[in-house]
């Protein structure tokens, strides 16, 4: 799949690539999303899904999932919370600052399988960031879809990633985009509550036995989602999860993401619920 | 409205629309179809709870009132759900505020002639007690996942 124009990955999968930070967007009280512009300006082929390992010089690297393609240039975008060391630091990066990034890695939403069928898009909190590539990519070939539902949870309305675009989401009549959030004062008009019930106000309209489910979120929040979705007559075979573990070295050689017998950064980030079923409950992963 | 009307409209609610006809046609019989606007409160907490409320169209919140901290909203109810189970528990009495967040509609059940009406007829009361079941469950457990704050900033995770 095609989101922006090819740049070579290097032959070196351990070598990064220098990238210039050409935008920085602050979404919430901790959350930014950075556009990267690689060197040459050849910008940045991915799938919808896949991860990056960014590093930032001399703190270290993080994986970060892409978030989307810049509009106006060839940058490739990543959606970031400050919750460590090399997260905050990226978080408060400045354009023209440089950040290397080695990537993409990983197998991301299968975007091919889900046309002609009913597609769920589930997020929770960041777990939108993973999607948006995919969610981009459905209203861009609308029509290869069938009945297409976006179902968003976050924690207030204070924490609502990609605000603008999320308000031009809800504005199309050719899909649901329904928002919920755990807790909000007053002043909020909309759902609140956790992120599997809106599966019932959007029930109707699917097809179960020809639906495809991608999920991202935490994940207790997949539990919960993937259990409603099963409920319903959802295959375990067509609801997909992304998941997060610690990737070090991003191409199955280190084991810090190992996964029973999966590597997250190579089999993964997404799998179908079907293949990670009898691994999905077992605490001591 | 006329009561084959609010029979058509429980015909139709995903709460209702499996039950027998007779059996909606003799809850429409309690039954009457109102209209709430914006922040009309539909359940004011400590009062008789005399009504069941089945929502057919718009959004309401089940809200508790702090004396320090003014209205929490802690969750919203769609078209297709219900809400209120306090005129099944004695003393019936309301334990939280619910309130019409978009226009509103609900068919009210008269609370007592429905406890009447299940007290004479245990298939119906079976059938429906079964159905109110799944409805608390499915709160109790989005409720239980709201309270784990699961997307907490990791600092605050364990407070």
């Amino acid at each position: 799949m095609r989101e922006s124009v090819a740049a070579a990955v290097p032959a070196d999968p351990f070598l990064p690539t220098a990238f210039a930070v050409t935008r920085v967007q602050r979404e919430t009280g901790d959350t930014a999303t950075i556009a990267l512009r690689p060197p040459d300006g050849d910008g940045f082929v991915f799938q919808p899904g896949q991860f990056n390992m960014l590093y930032l010089f001399g703190v270290g690297e993080v994986p970060i999932s892409v978030s989307g393609a810049s509009d106006r240039s060839d940058a490739v975008e990543h959606t970031i919370r400050s919750v460590g060391t090399v997260t905050r630091g990226l978080t408060v990066l400045r354009p023209g600052d440089w950040v290397g990034l080695r990537g993409p890695f990983g197998r991301g939403w299968p975007l091919d399988e889900a046309k002609g069928r009913d597609l769920v898009i589930v997020a929770g909190g960041l777990g939108l960031a993973p999607l948006r590539p995919a969610i981009r990519h459905v209203l861009a070939h609308r029509a290869d879809y069938r009945h297409v539902a976006v179902l968003y949870g976050t924690r207030t309305p204070a924490d609502l990633l990609f605000r603008r675009e999320l308000e031009r989401w809800r504005g199309r009549l050719d899909w649901d985009v329904l928002v919920t959030v755990d807790r909000a004062d007053p002043t909020w008009r909309g759902n609140i509550g956790v992120v599997p019930r809106l599966i019932g106000q959007v029930e109707r309209v699917l097809e179960p036995a020809n639906t495809v489910a991608f999920l991202c979120g935490p994940e207790i929040m997949m539990r919960f989602t993937e259990r409603e979705l099963r409920q319903r007559g959802i295959p375990p075979e067509r609801i997909y999860l992304s998941l997060e573990r610690n990737m070090k070295c991003a191409i199955a050689m280190c084991g810090h993401c190992q996964y029973g017998p999966l590597f997250i950064c190579k089999d993964g980030p997404v799998f179908p619920y079907s293949q990670i079923e009898f691994l999905f409950e077992v605490r001591e992963i | 409205m006329p009561e084959t009307t609010v029979s058509e409209i429980l015909a139709q609610h995903p709460f209702t629309h499996d039950l027998d006809q007779e059996e909606r046609k003799a809850l429409a019989g309690l039954a009457t179809v109102r209209t709430y606007e914006p922040d009309d409160l539909l359940i004011r907490e400590g009062r008789a709870a005399d009504t069941f409320f089945v929502i057919v169209d718009g959004l309401v919140a089940i809200e508790m009132f702090l004396p320090d901290r003014g209205v929490r909203r802690l969750q919203t109810v769609e078209a297709g759900d219900v809400v209120g189970w306090s005129w099944i528990v004695p003393p019936y009495r309301w334990e939280f505020d619910v309130r019409a967040l978009a226009r509103t509609t609900a068919v009210v059940l008269d609370a007592a002639r429905l406890r009447e009406l299940l007290d004479r007829d245990e298939h119906l009361a079976t059938r429906l007690f079964q159905k109110l079941l799944l409805v608390v469950a499915a709160r109790l457990s989005a409720t239980r996942l709201q309270l784990l704050d699961i997307y907490a900033p990791p600092a605050e995770v364990g407070r």
